[in-house]
Order: C-alpha cells, then sequence, then structure tokens
C-alpha cells in the first residue's frame, strides 16, 4: 500500500509544497515462533537504506512540534536533516547534545506518546519513525568505533557524587563532567545501568549496549564505585562533609510492592524485580553457565498490566513456561504497557484476562504454589488519576491452577538513603520532594528519576536529571 | 576486585576466608552479611560476617562447602580475588545487657554468632553457648567460643534426626532451672530447623530469642523481595529488617524453609540437608 500527499501551502514548511510520504517503514522483527525461543533482539533494526528512506519523510517543519514532544528536547528536525544528507556522524552530534544515551531512548521510550505523537505527520496517522532512526544512528556509531566525545570544559575543581547509575544518574554524570566537575557515581549493585540492566530484558535492550553507553560516560573522566551502597558504606552526610560539594540523588523505584492476599509467600510466588534480576541482570536464561539459576513452571501468571509485567510474561515464555497469562484488574484500554510490547507479547503468545483480580494462592500441600483464587471486577467512578476504578464484583469468585506467579505491580522508593538522612523531606510514598529542578529540602542534595517520581520513564528520568544537572551546574560556579 | 588474604580449613568442608574490603570492614557489625560474587558468571552469594579489622581493611567470615559457589571458594587461594563483595548488609544483632544470655549455634553459626558474643559480653552479660555438631571434629570455633561466653556446652549428635535437635537437651536443662537461675535472652544462630525448634522451646517460658533467618537472597538491599519473610503477618526483607528476628514472631516457618530449598537439588554436597517439612524433596 502507497500512499502520497499532496498539502497545500504550510505554515509548517513555508510557502513550497510539500509531498507527505505516509508510508511509514515496519522495522524487520523476529519471527514471534524464533523469538519465543531465545533472548536474542526482537527488533532487528532498519538498514542503512531503510534508514534513509525513513528519514526523507520528513518535512522539515519549522514549527519544531517533534522536539516539543521530546522530554529532552533533542533536535529532531536537525538530525534528521543530516541523515538525509547521508553525514551521519554530524547526525550523531545532534544527538549527543541532548542526550548520552540515544541507544537506549531508540529502543524504550514510549515514542507513540512523546515525540512521533507530536510529528506533524501524525495528524495523518504516520509518524516519521523517530526512535528507529536514533536507535540506527547509536547502532552505527556503536559498530563503526567512531565514538563521538564532546569536548570537556577545563577542570572547575568541584567534586560531585551521584548516587544510582540508573538513566537519571548517568545524565547527570556526563551533564557535570561535561562542564569540568568532577564526578564520583556510587552504584549498590556489582553493575552499572539500574533498571537498564536489572530490569529491562535482553531481548527489548541487549545489555552490551547499555554497557557501551556506561563506558562512554566512563571515559568523560566520571569515576564509577560498584558494590558501594549508600545509606550503608557512607551516609548522604558523610558524602556532603567529606569530599562533596554537592549530590544527585538517582536510586529509583526499587521496592517491590505485593498485593498483600494469603499464600503470597508461597514457593514459587515472585516479585517481577527478583525474577527479572535473575533472568536479566544474573543471565539465569545462560544458567548453567552463569551460577544463577531461575525456576520456571509450566502455567504462569502474571500480575499486572505495565512494561514490567509485559516483560515478566515474555521471559516466562523464553524460560520455557507452556502457558502465560497476564491478570490485569482494568482492562485493555487502561493498560500502562507500552502498545508495541503488548502486542509483541500477545504475538509470542501471552493470554491475557482482564477485570480479574487475586485473592489469595494456594498450596500443593507442600508450600508450592498451586492455584489461585481470583475475584472479576468492574469499573467504576474515576479514580484521582482520571482512570475508571475497577471494584470486585460480589459472588463472582473463582481459581486458576498455576504453578508459578509473577507478582508484576510497580515499585516505590528503596527507603534506605530516606530512613539514614532524617532531614531529606520525603512523601507519603516515600519519593524525594523536589522543585521543579531537582532541589531537595536538604543544602547541597538534588533527586531526579524514579525516586522523585515513584516510577516513570528512562527519558523522564534522563530529563530529570538534565534540568538537575544545570540547577547543579550553577549552585557550583557561584 | 578483592583479594583473598588468608584462607584456612577449620574443619572438613568448612573454611574460614579473610577478604581485603576496607569500605566493609570500616562499617561491620556483630550479626551483618556480606554478598559476594566469585566470577562476572557467579552467583551474589550471602556470608555472614565472623569478624573484621578496621585497622587492616580486612573482613572474615566461615563458610561450609554446600553447593556450586561454595565449592568453587574452597578451591581459592590467598592472592586470588573475589570480583565483588558488597556490605556489611541487613542490621546489625541487638545488643545490650540483659543478664544471663543463653546462645545456640550450629554450622556455621559457630563463627559467626562470636561477634555478637563478644559484644553481649562487652555490656556484662553472663553467656552460657551451646555449640551444636556432628562430632567434636567438625566442633570448629569451640575455642573461641569458650573465651567468648562464660561456659561453653557442646551438643554432639549423628548426623540426621539425632543431630537437628542434639542442642535441645542441654537447653532443656537450663530451661528446667528457669526462672530460678533465669534466662534473659536467647540467640540462635544456625540450620532453620534448629531455629524453629529453639524459638517453639522458649515461646512457652516467654524468653526473647533472637534468631538469624536466611532466606534466599539476590540483591540484599530491599529491592528484590526474595527474602520476605512473615513477621507477625507483614512481610519483612531479611536482607534490610533482618536478617535477625524475634524468633516468636516469625510466623509461618515452614513457608519460609520450603522457600529456601527452591533451588536445593542433587548438586547439594551437604549430607543431612534434606530436612524435615521442606516441600523440595
Ligand atoms: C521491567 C521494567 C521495564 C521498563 N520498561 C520501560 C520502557 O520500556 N520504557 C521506559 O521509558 N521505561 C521503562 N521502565 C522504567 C524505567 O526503567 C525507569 O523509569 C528508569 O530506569 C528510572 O531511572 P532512574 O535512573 O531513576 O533509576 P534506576 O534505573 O532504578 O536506577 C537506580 C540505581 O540506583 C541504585 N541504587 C539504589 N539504591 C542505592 C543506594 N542506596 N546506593 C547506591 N546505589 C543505589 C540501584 O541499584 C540502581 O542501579 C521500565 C522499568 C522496569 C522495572
Ligand atoms: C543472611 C545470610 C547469611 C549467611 N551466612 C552464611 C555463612 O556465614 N556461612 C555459610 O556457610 N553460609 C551462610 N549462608 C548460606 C549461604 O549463603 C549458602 O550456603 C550459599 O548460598 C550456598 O551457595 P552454593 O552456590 O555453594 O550452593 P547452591 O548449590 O547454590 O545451594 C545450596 C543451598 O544453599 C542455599 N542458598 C543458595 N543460594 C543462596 C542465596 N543466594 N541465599 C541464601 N541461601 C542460598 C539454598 O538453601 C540452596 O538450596 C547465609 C545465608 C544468608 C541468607
Ligand atoms: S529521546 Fe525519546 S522522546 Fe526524545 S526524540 Fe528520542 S525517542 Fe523521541
Ligand atoms: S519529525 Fe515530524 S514533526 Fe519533526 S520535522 Fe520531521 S515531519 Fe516535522
Ligand atoms: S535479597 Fe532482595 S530484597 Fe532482600
Amino acid at each position: 500500500m502507497s500512499e502520497t500527499k499532496e498539502t497545500g501551502p504550510s505554515e509548517e514548511t513555508g510557502k513550497k509544497k510539500v509531498k507527505m510520504n505516509l508510508n511509514r517503514l515496519e522495522m524487520p522483527k523476529q519471527e514471534p515462533e524464533v523469538r519465543r525461543r531465545n533472548f536474542d533482539e526482537v527488533a532487528t533494526g532498519y538498514t542503512y537504506e531503510m534508514t534513509m528512506e525513513e528519514a526523507s519523510r520528513c518535512i522539515q517543519c519549522k514549527k519544531r512540534n517533534c522536539q516539543q514532544g521530546c522530554p529532552v528536547n533533542i533536535d529532531i528536525p536537525d538530525f534528521i536533516k543530516h541523515l538525509q544528507d547521508g553525514n551521519i556522524e554530524a547526525a550523531s552530534k545532534v544527538l549527543k547534545a541532548k542526550t548520552s544515551l540515544p541507544g537506549i531512548c531508540g529502543r524504550v521510550c514510549p515514542q507513540e506518546l512523546q515525540c512521533e505523537n507530536s510529528c506533524t505527520l501524525n495528524k495523518k496517522g504516520a509518524p516519521v519513525a523517530i526512535g528507529r532512526l536514533e536507535r540506527f544512528i547509536a547502532d552505527w556509531e556503536r559498530t563503526s568505533g567512531a565514538v563521538s566525545k564532546p569536548e570537556l570544559a577545563p577542570s572547575t575543581g568541584k567534586c560531585v557524587a551521584v548516587v544510582g547509575t540508573g538513566p537519571s544518574g548517568l545524565t547527570v554524570a556526563s551533564d557535570l563532567a561535561i562542564r569540568g566537575h568532577q564526578v564520583t557515581m556510587y552504584e549498590a549493585l556489582h553493575v552499572a545501568g539500574g533498571v537498564l540492566m536489572y530490569g529491562i530484558p535482553e531481548f527489548r535492550l541487549p545489555k552490551e549496549i547499555v554497557q557501551r553507553e556506561v563506558q562512554y560516560v566512563s571515559s568523560l573522566g566520571v569515576d564509577i564505585h560498584l558494590d558501594t551502597v549508600i545509606g550503608i558504606n557512607y551516609s548522604l552526610d558523610e558524602l556532603l562533609n567529606t569530599k562533596y560539594q554537592a549530590v544527585y540523588l538517582a536510586t529509583g523505584a526499587g521496592l517491590p510492592q505485593f498485593l498483600r492476599v494469603p499464600g503470597e509467600n508461597l514457593n514459587m510466588v515472585y516479585s517481577a524485580n527478583e525474577f527479572l534480576t535473575r533472568t536479566n541482570l544474573m543471565k539465569a536464561y545462560l544458567y548453567p553457565e552463569y551460577a544463577t539459576p531461575v525456576k520456571m513452571g509450566r502455567k504462569v501468571a502474571v500480575i499486572g498490566g505495565g512494561n514490567v509485567a509485559m516483560d515478566s510474561a515474555r521471559c516466562a515464555v523464553r524460560l520455557g513456561a507452556q502457558e502465560v497469562y497476564v491478570i490485569y484488574r482494568r482492562t485493555r484500554q487502561e493498560m500502562p504497557a507500552r502498545l508495541e510490547e503488548v502486542e509483541n507479547a500477545e504475538e509470542e503468545g501471552i493470554h491475557f484476562h482482564f477485570l480479574c483480580n487475586p485473592t489469595g494462592f494456594i498450596s500443593d500441600g507442600r508450600n508450592n504454589v498451586s492455584a489461585m483464587e481470583l475475584v472479576r471486577m468492574k469499573l467504576g467512578e474515576p479514580d484521582a488519576s482520571g482512570r475508571r476504578r475497577p471494584v470486585p464484583i460480589e459472588g463472582s469468585e473463582y481459581t486458576m491452577d498455576v504453578d508459578t506467579a509473577i507478582i508484576s505491580l510497580g515499585t516505590s522508593p528503596n527507603p534506605l538513603i530516606a530512613s539514614t538522612t532524617p532531614d531529606l523531606e520525603t512523601s507519603r510514598w516515600g519519593t524525594v520532594i523536589t522543585d521543579e529542578r531537582g532541589k531537595t529540602s536538604k543544602a547541597r542534595v538534588w533527586a531526579g528519576g524514579d525516586i522523585v517520581s515513584g516510577g516513570a520513564t528512562v527519558i523522564s528520568a534522563m530529563g530529570e536529571g538534565r534540568r538537575a544537572a544545570s540547577a547543579m551546574h550553577e549552585f557550583l560556579s557561584q | 576486585m578483592f583479594p583473598i588474604v588468608a584462607h584456612e580449613e577449620l574443619a572438613p568442608n568448612v573454611h574460614r576466608m579473610t577478604v581485603k574490603a576496607s569500605v566493609v570492614a570500616e562499617k561491620a557489625q556483630p550479626g551483618q552479611f556480606v554478598i559476594l560474587i566469585t566470577d562476572e558468571k557467579g552467583e551474589r552469594i550471602p556470608f555472614t560476617i565472623s569478624g573484621w579489622d578496621a585497622a587492616r581493611g580486612t573482613v572474615d567470615f566461615v563458610y561450609i562447602e554446600v553447593g556450586k559457589t561454595t565449592r568453587q571458594l574452597g578451591a581459592l587461594r590467598p592472592g586470588d580475588e573475589l570480583a565483588h563483595f558488597v556490605g556489611p548488609l541487613g542490621k546489625p544483632a541487638e545488643v545490650d545487657h540483659y543478664g544471663h544470655v543463653v546462645a545456640v549455634a550450629s554450622g556455621y553459626g559457630a563463627a559467626a554468632i562470636l561477634p555478637v558474643l563478644r559484644a553481649l559480653k562487652e555490656k556484662e552479660n553472663r553467656i552460657t553457648t551451646i555449640l551444636q555438631a556432628p562430632d567434636r571434629e567438625r566442633a570448629f570455633c569451640a575455642e573461641e567460643l569458650e573465651q567468648a561466653s562464660d561456659r561453653l556446652i557442646l551438643a554432639l549428635g549423628s548426623p540426621g534426626e539425632e543431630m537437628t535437635v542434639s542442642a535441645t537437651r542441654p537447653l532443656r536443662k537450663i530451661l528446667a532451672n528457669h526462672p530460678q537461675n533465669p534466662v534473659h535472652r536467647m540467640v540462635v544462630m544456625g540450620s532453620l530447623c534448629l531455629m524453629r525448634v529453639i524459638s517453639e522451646m522458649t515461646r512457652p517460658y516467654s524468653i526473647k530469642t533472637m534468631v538469624h533467618l536466611t532466606p534466599l537472597m539476590v540483591d540484599g538491599t530491599g529491592m528484590c523481595g526474595a527474602c520476605r519473610c512473615s513477621i507477625q503477618g507483614k512481610n519483612r526483607f531479611a536482607c534490610v529488617h533482618g536478617p535477625e528476628f524475634d524468633g516468636h514472631e516469625v510466623d509461618g516457618w515452614d513457608v519460609l524453609m520450603a522457600r529456601r530449598c527452591t533451588y536445593a537439588d542433587e548438586s547439594i554436597l551437604q549430607q543431612s540437608f534434606q530436612c524435615r517439612g521442606c516441600s523440595q524433596w
């Protein structure tokens, strides 16, 4: 199907008549039957030719709608222009000016809600595939070995500590390093990258790519201390009282939530964090080459409707589960997961049960889960978030046999630092309270990412990092 | 990387390893633990700190060879390095002046309880320690325990059913004299079975009995939820809220033991691992 539309003179494009090409190029993917059996990346990425073709669809709008839709304000028309001219290196420089993690954003950003949603061509239904273009540029730069590095400002002699090496921390570290500050990062785990390493699976975001981006940040002169837990090895006050003029907290939202129903601690009831950490960070899918195992049953229920639930379900399939069910208490429309991932999950044979909620787990008599009790739900009045609140339908209880359950309800911030820092103001959800530029209630301390928002996106965590970094730079320059 | 500075065999398949890790040594407290990874393909494995030297920046722990990682550790020599070593994790053991404290240790607990006993001694408690072991040869750390306590009782029993409970015999005698010769507090570090049995023994006497729980752990920082235990009906993470808990408040020992054995299989070297009430056998 090919479609080209003639537009009249338009504001965006000046006087010229522009042809709108609405053939958004699909990205090649591994066939569902094949990818169900491996952890390789599902979407294999545009080729050079595809990239050029897709880039040519951009009509270079003057108004730059797309750019406004991007939380870190990437100069999208400019990098696409360079692509149209065949200058990938220049395109890469434009990207790097606003994001140090283009290979990651291009893969996991919810573009359909952000840049691509705002693209002028979206009004006609086929936005430029901005994310895929970004991904191509990042991968090209990675494989060609020509990694471009920004110029570093002369050293200011100021020291900054960044706690947590997820996307928010990495952004602040690189922004401040570029401005000449000496940055040290602290990470509790044995690998840097945060959720990008322990949560999001290899088949959506290859870990090698995350590690390249981490190496890039350390190539800017940033020291990364792994195996160091702030709140244990050093308190926040110790950091502030020793070598650091300022601290950025980016410890994410790593505390798993549970349903609080009977039987939830039975054997083979996992939290998504445990299940995904074993599978992704510890590479249990390569057991026994890697020493960490993950036990997987035949019939698996994944509770929840977000990205975490999709990732859990899709990992379960790949680890050999026969049947995987996603159990969500609202309907498909309310699911917070990215549409693309829901479709991928469906293609991979995952079943969805909407409008039902577990009320308990039943033991097989030997403390392994053997069944789940559920109640059917209906949507009632809208709640504070504007979504209609699910309410249980009385008398609709039923049971479902399962031998594995994965609780993927979302997370809240780990209280470790807040509990050891009495003068750091937090909300009743445990999130750290900041102003719009990331400043916390505590002197010389900024925060951003999931520890502030309580579980959002990679790019918003980066955006908050970017704003905080500029505020911190102003403070350090005084 | 974290170099091994000393490694000695205390008993067959039991070793003490001393590791250079000044960040850990600086903050270590009795009852806390570390998580280590031997190499980039290794598992994260928790061990209780059995001693440390802040000045030299070293930390030691005693481990029993039971499976893949502990066997790997057994083959390492001083000068070799561990890829990762993080800690001190968990809350320190509660230590105060109580009066007469009875401690029960088995397995690696014989070594891991030492820092707790020394801290209790500093608070001028009178300490009676019961060390449970299959035989004299495997009653490692007996001398150190004797020094750290006012009285040491050896409870030897052959592996299997009898050994699981051999510490209960001397304890029963001590409890029979309570409250004339009162016991003010108990500390137990050993297998989950032993900690459970002792908690049930002291419950009728309302003697506060602290146990050191060892559920499966992954991150050890409160992120994964693998180590969750039901404590008075509430979910608690052993790695951040524990590992020390009041044994009388632990509910669902059966579930805890079953979860601990999720990955127990043929590969386990330790005999008599196959305990009662375990769902995996
Ligand atoms: C399974 C899953 C799938 C997701 N999918 C998507 C997606 O497709 N698209 C998207 O945009 N977003 C997705 N998200 C959300 C996104 O990953 C997060 O919003 C983002 O990673 C938050 O970044 P952050 O830097 O705030 O924190 P994190 O990435 O959580 O990193 C925090 C880091 O701090 C470390 N840390 C914590 N406490 C301490 C301490 N006391 N001392 C030292 N270090 C500490 C942690 O170990 C961690 O490495 C997903 C999340 C999950 C869990
Ligand atoms: C807080 C805590 C403190 C501990 N302190 C000590 C100690 O001081 N000395 C000592 O010898 N052992 C200690 N353990 C137990 C020790 O972690 C296990 O013996 C070790 O993990 C076995 O690893 P493996 O690879 O050799 O055996 P595997 O073959 O992997 O497993 C053998 C058995 O060990 C247990 N185990 C395995 N992995 C873990 C894990 N990640 N967390 C907890 N248990 C596990 C399981 O019951 C498993 O079935 C402690 C455990 C915890 C949770
Ligand atoms: S960073 Fe994300 S939102 Fe911004 S342009 Fe790239 S894909 Fe779009
Ligand atoms: S990406 Fe879309 S909005 Fe942006 S310049 Fe191109 S056509 Fe216009
Ligand atoms: S080990 Fe992961 S939360 Fe305790």
